[in-house]
């Protein structure tokens, strides 16, 4: 597939000698295989969107056109009985808890290893972004052995304590790398006037570090959203499951009824979508970061 | 600095509540694994040391190998998958068009998505009966190419694989943007003058200015590939017979179906070094090129 992609560029740079004609024609083909991307790439989640209005008969005979009659008891079904509605308030409760604790010990931390320059302050840094490498999968058994001594199985702090650890080492790639960029005398002429290091930290550095601050917020709240894992190994408990737990366990059990499952599926990926689509430069700096500096 | 002497204790106080939660819930599961891996225990009876066992079971045992085998797979259809078409379409893209902008807002969109839910809706898609590329088929008349996606040996790992490609493009498109608007406008413009046309222009100027970038995207495909689970748990659980399973779907199977706490963390470490190797080893060959 991507060489006939080569080719097909080849073929358009090739037209860009000869003429304003073709020149149009270049343009056109370059939004046309640029329509057919963005189809390709929204198209599973509109026919999801649009299935989850349809009955299960209307689905069966109309598959891909809006439905005949729009179907909103699919969405009542999947909240009650899929339950889903204690799956959101798991998720946000979890997700919401591991954001907090991340972004302030992260952040606390990233000044320190930032702004002073301690002996072992490079080891603990590298120390910490190497956990960017660790596959969470290797830590899945090992995890579930560990929780399991702690007593923490089947709590929402066991799920939270391994977000908050799986989060720190991008937390403290991003903060650490942002307050290095603030100039030195900022603090200099702060500690002459006699301010402690830590009202430092929370009149100055923290209020400037804002833009960062909301990058990486909106990245551990959807990466803690998102999870999976984590939370198949250590949640056994109904009611204690978050959103993409629950919504696993309720599709194999509404295999029959396609327009709840999708119903339930789209609940779930609207809140995802509204935050990218209204912080989309924040969220892709943060899904990005570790690319950007290698 | 020379006043930092004086700050060492609130240094260590700052630094302590995330380096101790790190090391806890980060570091200490991997060395836990080392113990539990020369064990034999099935999480009721007591613990048996059983040595290097597990690691010799595992280096015979067929379906570890077929795994390996299906993670590089994944992998390899990865790197060649998605940093090629990433880089096509930001090159189209990064072309200034008017609506550029939505384009790229499409395209990472899947990246932002649960796994899980694109994996439901991806299964849903596949469905053989009622799925959305089966009837897509018979509506074009070729009802006859319609398959069972996922439940057929053959197939299956090919449509996993579809799906993983899909899922990712987007962020190697928005690495690969990144990298294209720093390349400054002017090296294009003297390009101009001496009459590169435009394919020469992206051969020999953008594509070798690139090639740091593209070498850091084809690492982070590597070491995101091998981390593929959540999407093979819920499309195939690793079937149909061990067709599409990978390394950390057949770790949670040994360890939560078949409840062996000592080989489940054996691969846990498989896993582990197995993915520091390969991403240690692509630095290693990217490096070398770069020379």
């Amino acid at each position: 597939m991507a060489h006939v992609m080569v080719g097909k560029q080849k073929n358009i740079e090739l037209q860009k000698e000869s003429g304003k004609g073709r020149r149009f024609s270049k343009k056109a083909l370059i939004y046309l295989l640029l329509v057919v991307y963005g189809l390709v790439n929204a198209y599973p989640m509109i026919w999801m969107f649009l299935n989850s209005f349809k009955s299960n008969i209307d689905f069966a005979k109309n598959p891909f056109g809006f439905p005949v009659q729009w179907m909103f008891d699919n969405y009542k079904t999947a909240w009650e009985t899929a339950k889903l509605g204690t799956y959101f308030f798991n998720s946000v409760i979890v997700s919401v808890a591991a954001v907090a604790v991340t972004i302030f010990a992260g952040a606390i931390a990233s000044y320190f290893l930032a702004r002073f320059a301690f002996k072992w302050g490079k080891m603990v840094y590298a120390f910490f972004v190497f956990g960017m490498l660790i596959p969470i999968h290797a830590t899945l058994v090992p995890m579930f052995l560990l929780m399991k001594s702690l007593g923490l199985l089947n709590t929402h702090i066991g799920l939270v304590l391994p977000y908050i650890a799986f989060n720190l080492p991008i937390t403290i790639f991003i903060l650490v790398s942002f307050m290095k960029s603030f100039p030195r005398d900022i603090e200099e002429s702060a500690i002459m006037d006699g301010c402690g290091v830590f009202r430092i930290f929370f009149s100055i550095i923290l209020p400037m570090t804002r833009p960062a601050l909301a990058t990486v917020i909106i990245l551990n709240f959807i990466n803690n959203w998102n999870e999976f894992s984590f939370a198949l190994v250590l949640i056994n408990d109904d009611s204690l499951k978050t959103l993409p737990l629950g919504l696993a366990n309720f599709a194999g059990q509404f295999t029959t009824n396609y327009g709840a499952q999708m119903a339930g599926l789209t609940m779930a990926v609207i809140p995802v979508i509204i935050i990218y689509l209204l912080l989309e430069d924040h969220l892709v700096k943060g899904m990005t970061a570790g690319a950007v500096k290698g | 600095m020379h006043l930092l002497n004086r700050y060492k204790w609130p240094a260590l106080i700052g630094i302590a509540p995330a380096l101790i939660i790190y090391l806890l819930f980060a570091i200490v599961p991997i060395i836990l694994s080392f113990y539990y891996s020369v064990m034999d225990w099935d999480g009721f009876t007591e613990m048996k040391f059983v040595g290097l066992a597990n690691f010799k079971e595992a280096l015979h045992d067929p379906v570890f190998w077929g795994a390996l085998k299906n993670n590089l797979l994944v992998v390899a259809a990865s790197v060649f998958g998605q940093v090629p078409l990433a880089l096509f379409f930001a090159l189209l893209i990064n072309r200034k068009l008017k609506f550029g902008k939505v384009f790229r807002t499409l395209g990472f969109m899947p990246v932002v998505i649960s796994t899980v839910i694109i994996s439901l809706v991806w299964g849903m898609m596949y469905n053989s009966r009622r799925g959305l590329f089966n009837q897509l088929l018979e509506g074009i008349g070729l009802g006859d190419w319609a398959q069972n996606w996922l439940g057929d040996p053959k197939w299956a790992m090919f449509s996993v694989c579809v799906t993983i490609i899909w899922q990712f493009i987007g962020l190697y498109l928005i690495i690969f943007l990144a990298a294209l608007q720093n390349i400054p406008e002017e090296i294009y413009e003297a390009a101009k003058i001496d009459g590169a046309s435009g394919l020469k222009r992206t051969l020999y100027i953008t594509l070798p200015m690139m090639r740091n970038t593209i070498m850091v995207a084809v690492i982070l495909c590597i070491s995101g590939s091998l981390r593929t689970f959540d999407l093979i748990y819920v499309m195939t659980t690793g079937g149909p017979g061990h067709t599409t399973e990978v390394l950390a779907m057949y770790m949670f199977d040994q360890t939560f179906s078949s409840t062996r706490y000592g080989y489940g963390s054996t691969l846990s470490l498989f896993i582990f070094f197995f993915s520091l190797a390969l991403v240690y080893l692509s630095t290693l060959i990217l490096r070398k090129r770069g020379d």
